[in-house]
């Protein structure tokens, strides 16, 4: 523990707490934005962060993702608009509120259930990541192999109704992080003699074409319909503490939050899923979930604040990340030649002991801004969505080409871009892609690394103990969810939309 | 990101799985001449054609199932003629955003032959004039985005931009100036 108090010596630097009020402030106000949240604003702002120390770029990332999963609650509740798919459960939870002039009631619960389950998530990572990292320290290229396949089938697995796209979007991904050139064998993969394509296809195009340019393309087709806004209205403190009247639901909640949010590939939306059905089926009042429960809210927003910092956990400890925004961050380590995994803790423990306590603070700075800024925040979540995809696409320009100064790169985006949008217009999944092409590399030097150690022999995945149970547990993950597939394929009107 | 997808049109889904399919089959029909055998050696598992390989089989398998679900799906219910004209509009309506994008190039195109800043105002000027947005006041907001734009990354962050060549006609403290903020 004694490095995790050493780190708060780091809260002295004033540009750190300016870019991390920065960072958290940004992150709710674009969380607040239906269209704009965290992927895009992240996908933008990470070149901009290669330049920057790695605590203050990790800190501003993580202003904007945490920041978001609190600013998703305004329109939800204000506007009955979900700001992010997460936030879906507090517009239908809110609107009751809202009708019976209790928005402000409605506002605190969200704000307190996110505060109590972004804390109880920080100390979490505070808690497990050196312990999990110092045991990943005794694990082989076998072990690492199939965590890393691990993590590339709960996202396939995590897909429910869309797995086979989501399974060719991961494919595609991986067969991406292939192209340029091959150490091994010092030759080149499908590079076709371009020497553009010698580096392989950069992360940042990819990552603002996919995200950011096909949402501002998405905004700019769409007809610009203004939400109705609602009065904030009632007491300022009104249910800010009445969050401690549903102890179990909140700390249920947060709990359940941040072992989903550990599980890579699994995400917010799921573990809200799984949440708010079991606090439905255990809470005395579970008659009311979906006609204005306080319960309700506090599912949602206490499970989607405890994802964003539980998901640093593997991302940190065992250098995997386990969704598209951890993924994009894992960027920021490796620009700055800086390993996730067990040697981090060894080598930039002052580093990750910084990183708690920003994230820590971070909570308490989004919720004293919320306090106060709520009602102007509200106003940006009415801007016109033309407005906001020109915005988006003018800067998807220079958030492409301040990466490498590169102009082809901004080339590459378009043509993600497009394929972004094709694939939102089909439901298919863009989130696998981005994690087959950070993760492709991973799976393939350790696998290779396993296999050379083996002689090439395969069974080394299943001889060693714990690679063994990763094994047993995938396959029977893969087995039930096939199974799954079988029992409810039925023949649907709609089989082209997600199910999950 | 927001959840403001159109709903899919099942004949266009068909064209759009039967061109990844193509695009998918044909990259794995081009393994062995793209990836080259180079000059060292190694076990079978540091062959340069296995993790594309991989890849490549993962992703035929997958577009084919998918191709095979819908065409089955499209023989159990045949569609109609309403949802081919559907179809047809849909895959028109695939050339919206490749307009957008043709703007999005010519903006490229533009910053690199009259400066960041000025090419950055037409291009958000234009895009709010081609989408409706033509109110003096949304207009206004177009202005105060391209300045809000140069600040944030020319003056703040630095982000070096290439020079036009119009830049050097004017005189020295000018250019500099001009090369620096705009």
């Amino acid at each position: 523990m004694e490095f995790i108090f050493a780190g708060l010596a780091q809260l002295s630097d004033p540009w750190l707490i300016a870019v991390m009020a920065f960072g958290a402030i940004l992150g709710v106000i674009v969380g607040a934005i239906p269209g704009a949240g965290a992927a895009v604003t992240i996908s933008i702002l990470l070149p901009s962060t290669f330049g920057m120390e790695p605590l203050l770029g990790m800190t501003l990332l993580l202003g904007v993702y945490c920041g978001s999963a609190y600013g998703s609650a305004i329109p939800a509740v204000l506007l009955n608009t979900p700001g992010s798919p997460v936030a879906v459960l507090t517009a239908m939870e809110a609107k009751p509120f809202a009708d019976r002039g209790e928005a402000r009631r409605a506002m605190s619960l969200a704000y307190s259930a996110s505060f109590v389950g972004g804390v109880m998530a920080v100390l979490a990572l505070m808690v497990l990541t050196k312990p999990l990292a110092l045991i990943a320290r005794n694990f082989g290229s076998a072990e690492f192999a199939m965590l890393a396949i691990s993590a590339l089938v709960l996202v396939v697995v995590g897909h429910g109704g869309r797995r086979i796209e989501a399974l060719a979007a991961l494919a595609f991904g991986l067969f991406l992080a292939t192209i340029g050139l091959e150490t091994a064998y010092a030759t080149q993969r499908y590079t076709f003699g371009e020497t553009w394509l010698m580096q392989g296809i950069p992360l940042v195009p990819l990552v603002i074409g996919l995200f950011a340019v096909s949402e501002a393309l998405v905004q700019l087709g769409g007809k610009g319909a203004r939400a109705r806004e609602v009065k904030l209205s009632g007491g300022f403190f009104d249910g800010f503490l009445e969050v401690l009247r549903y102890p179990r639901t909140l700390f249920g909640s947060s709990i359940v939050g941040i072992i989903i949010g550990i599980m890579p590939g699994v995400g917010e939306f799921l573990a809200q899923q799984v949440n708010y059905v079991w606090a439905r089926k255990l809470s005395p009042q579970g008659h009311l979930f979906g006609k204005g429960a306080p319960e309700g809210i506090i599912v949602s927003e206490a499970t989607n604040n405890a994802v964003p910092p539980a998901a640093l956990i593997p991302m940190l400890a065992l250098g995997i990340p386990g969704e598209e925004l951890t993924s994009m961050m894992l960027a920021v380590f490796l620009v700055h030649n800086v390993v996730p995994g067990p040697e981090l803790f060894l080598k930039h423990g002052d580093f990750v002991a910084g990183l708690y306590w920003t994230l820590l603070l971070m909570n308490f700075v989004i919720i004293a801004f919320l306090l106060f800024a709520t009602k102007w925040i509200a106003r940006a979540a009415l801007v016109d969505k033309r407005f906001l995809g020109v915005a988006i696409l003018t800067l998807s320009l220079i958030g492409t080409y301040a990466a490498n100064y590169n102009f082809s790169d901004v080339g590459l985006s378009m043509f993600f871009g497009l394929l972004g949008y094709i694939l939102r217009a089909h439901r298919w999944p863009l989130t696998p892609i981005l994690l087959g092409l950070v993760m492709g590399p991973i799976v393939e030097s350790r696998v290779r690394q396993a296999l050379g150690g083996a002689g090439g022999d395969f069974t080394v995945f299943v001889t060693r103990p714990i690679s063994a149970v990763l094994v047993a547990a995938l396959t029977a993950l893969i087995l039930l969810s096939i199974r799954d597939s079988l029992r409810n394929r039925k023949r649907r009107a709609d089989w082209q939309i997600n199910d999950s | 990101m927001s959840d403001e997808t159109p709903e899919a049109n099942r004949l266009e889904s068909l064209l759009l799985n039967g061109i990844f399919a193509l695009v998918a089959v044909g990259l794995l029909a081009l393994i062995g001449k793209a990836t080259g055998r180079g000059v060292a050696s190694g076990g079978w598992w540091t062959r340069p054609a296995l993790a594309p390989g991989f890849a490549l089989v993962l992703l035929v398998g997958a577009n084919i199932f998918t191709l095979g679900r819908a065409i089955v799906d499209l023989r159990a219910r045949p569609p109609s003629a309403e949802e081919w004209r559907d179809a047809r509009t849909r895959v028109l309506g695939w050339l919206r955003p490749l307009e957008l994008l043709a703007y999005f190039g010519l903006y490229l195109w533009l910053t690199i032959h009259i400066g960041y800043f000025l090419a950055t105002f037409a291009f958000v000027m234009w895009l709010m004039l081609r989408t409706g947005l033509n109110s003096p006041r949304w207009l206004l907001a177009g202005a105060a985005l391209t300045v809000a734009l140069v600040l944030i990354f020319r003056v703040g962050l630095g982000v070096w931009m290439p020079s036009p060549g119009y830049y050097d006609a004017a005189p020295e403290a000018v250019r500099s100036y001009l090369i620096r903020w705009f």
